[in-house]
């Protein structure tokens, strides 16, 4: 339960602190660190306004993809503290999760007939789907390195102490980051700032969402920036050490990890849009040296 | 720690797959000479002081420092940004690196040899692999000289797996040999640069004597 608290306050400050460096290099005043709650807040107090093409699918779409990630929360743990819920595969399960949502999200922007929705929906699907293969790769050899295969046990019995596991260490850190920035269209592959539906991916599939929904779909982005840095945290922190070290990591290494994000924002063009594709398997082919690695140590490809 | 260094060259390989800038590919072959000259360090102790200090000098002065440099004069001579098209997609050549990689490693598996020193096969083959498919897809000569440094880094590689075998002077004169063929093929590429206004490959195709 400890985990999902600090996952939870993790994710209000996450993209705050994404705003303020942004704003901060750009050399603009820089908003307070809770704008974006406020923003959700004000949003949570209009009405949804619904198109009449759509159906109870658009209705429904935005909780479904706000419970989803909210549910994915309880198979995430933090250091030693143990994951809410935990049962052998869960990371499958923790990744078709998502998958719904997302899912839903795409049939809901289907569902409004509009041409930029669809094309949006479009794109989404297909670096999500590119994206899957580095995920389970990745999780699939840190499986075989460590012998389990629960979120909790894997993280829990990862000892990274060799020379050749430092190499799964920062590759599946490096894979993880660039994960959480596809899956949440971020820098590399979509600007969230762009103003330009034709350049859009993530933006232009909420266009018709407004008021309550429109707060449900910020408020799963800030969730799943908080979920995927806490899986990068759980590589650097020892579940040995005392747990107000573990606390102070794991706050340092979210509140890095946003820096980079707006650091990578700040100062990175995105990718050209058919460029995107062979960017994102180039995760899944460093997840695949991950997993040679991880052949290599525990004994399955015998090399002298 | 050799094995440290053999992963990361494999990781060097799907970075030229990836890049489409003639820049990226001289900063890159800079790299794969520093993982080169990590790998003889932490692996080659026990042959000669005076053999060792020769090979250690090769990797880190001729791979990582002259031979970019070099390059990066002919770029800047032949003014090169971004590499026209290549023939295949960059989607596919990741994949081929990729499948590649699995199929040396899996070999190297299966060799089951004494003599043979069978992790640096892994990349050894990976990488002459991959130069062979870097010069198909390119057109563009200063690419093909790319290719032909990644083969070479490949046979270097595999000059270590057998090093048991192989007296280390053909190293040292192969790496003499590459230079060499370097220098020359970059006077070349400046003269048919300066001739033609361009080095793509299909522009020799007209030449008659």
């Amino acid at each position: 339960m400890i985990s999902f608290l600090l996952i939870i306050i993790a994710a209000i400050f996450f993209v705050g602190i994404i705003v303020k460096v942004k704003a901060k290099i750009a050399a603009r005043k820089m908003p307070s660190i809770l704008q974006p709650v406020y923003d959700v807040i004000r949003l949570f107090k209009k009405g949804a306004i619904y198109s009449t093409t759509t159906s109870i699918i658009f209705k429904a779409a935005p909780l479904v993809y706000f419970a989803s990630v909210f549910l994915a929360i309880f198979f995430i743990p933090v250091g030693s503290q143990n994951a809410f819920l935990s049962f052998e595969g869960d990371f499958v399960f923790f990744a078709y999760l998502l998958g719904i949502g997302k899912f839903m999200m795409i049939i809901a922007a289907m569902d409004t007939g509009s041409g930029f929705e669809g094309m949006g929906a479009n794109r989404e699907a297909l670096y999500s789907m590119l994206v899957e293969p580095a995920f389970f790769i990745l999780a699939g050899s840190l499986a075989l390195f460590t012998n389990n295969i629960s979120f909790q046990d894997l993280f829990f019995h990862l000892n990274l102490d060799t020379d050749l596991s430092y190499i799964i260490g920062i590759a599946a850190i490096y894979v993880l980051m660039y994960i959480a920035m596809v899956e949440n269209s971020r820098m590399p592959v979509d600007d969230p700032k762009t103003h330009l539906e034709l350049t859009m991916v993530h933006e232009v599939m909420i266009l018709d969402n407004s008021g309550f929904d429109l707060a449900l779909t910020h408020i799963a982005t800030w969730l799943k920036f908080s979920i995927y840095g806490s899986l990068i945290s759980n590589f650097i922190i020892h579940s040995s050490w005392n747990w107000y070290w573990q606390v102070i990591a794991f706050f340092g290494i979210q509140f890095t990890f946003a820096v980079i994000v707006g650091m990578m924002e700040a100062f990175r063009a995105r990718n050209k849009m058919e460029k995107n594709p062979q960017w994102i398997i180039m995760l899944s082919a460093i997840s695949v040296v991950v997993f040679l690695t991880a052949l290599i140590i525990t004994q399955k490809l015998i090399l002298n | 720690m050799t094995y440290l260094f053999i992963i990361l060259y494999a990781i060097t390989l799907i970075y030229f797959a990836l890049s489409e800038r003639v820049k990226k590919f001289v900063y890159l072959l800079s790299v794969q000479g520093f993982i080169l000259f990590g790998i003889v360090f932490f692996s080659l102790h026990k042959i000669e002081i005076f053999d060792f200090i020769f090979i250690l000098l090769e990797t880190i002065l001729v791979k990582s420092i002259v031979v970019p440099l070099f390059l990066n004069k002919i770029r800047k001579h032949n003014k090169l940004k971004r590499e026209h098209e290549p023939s295949v997609p960059v989607f596919y050549s990741i994949i081929v690196v990729v499948i590649s990689l699995i199929i040396s490693f899996l070999l190297s598996n299966n060799l089951n040899s004494n003599q043979i020193h069978t992790k640096y096969f892994t990349v050894a083959f990976a990488s002459i692999l991959f130069g062979v498919y870097f010069i198909i897809i390119h057109k563009n000569i200063f690419s093909h000289v790319v290719g032909y440094l990644i083969i070479e880094n490949g046979t270097f590689l595999l000059s270590l797996a057998v090093g048991s075998t192989m007296p280390m002077m053909v190293n040292l004169a192969i790496l003499l040999d590459v230079l060499m063929g370097v220098l020359v093929l970059g006077v070349f590429i400046n003269h048919i640069g300066d001739t033609f206004k361009s080095i793509e490959i299909d522009q020799l195709t007209k030449l008659k004597d």
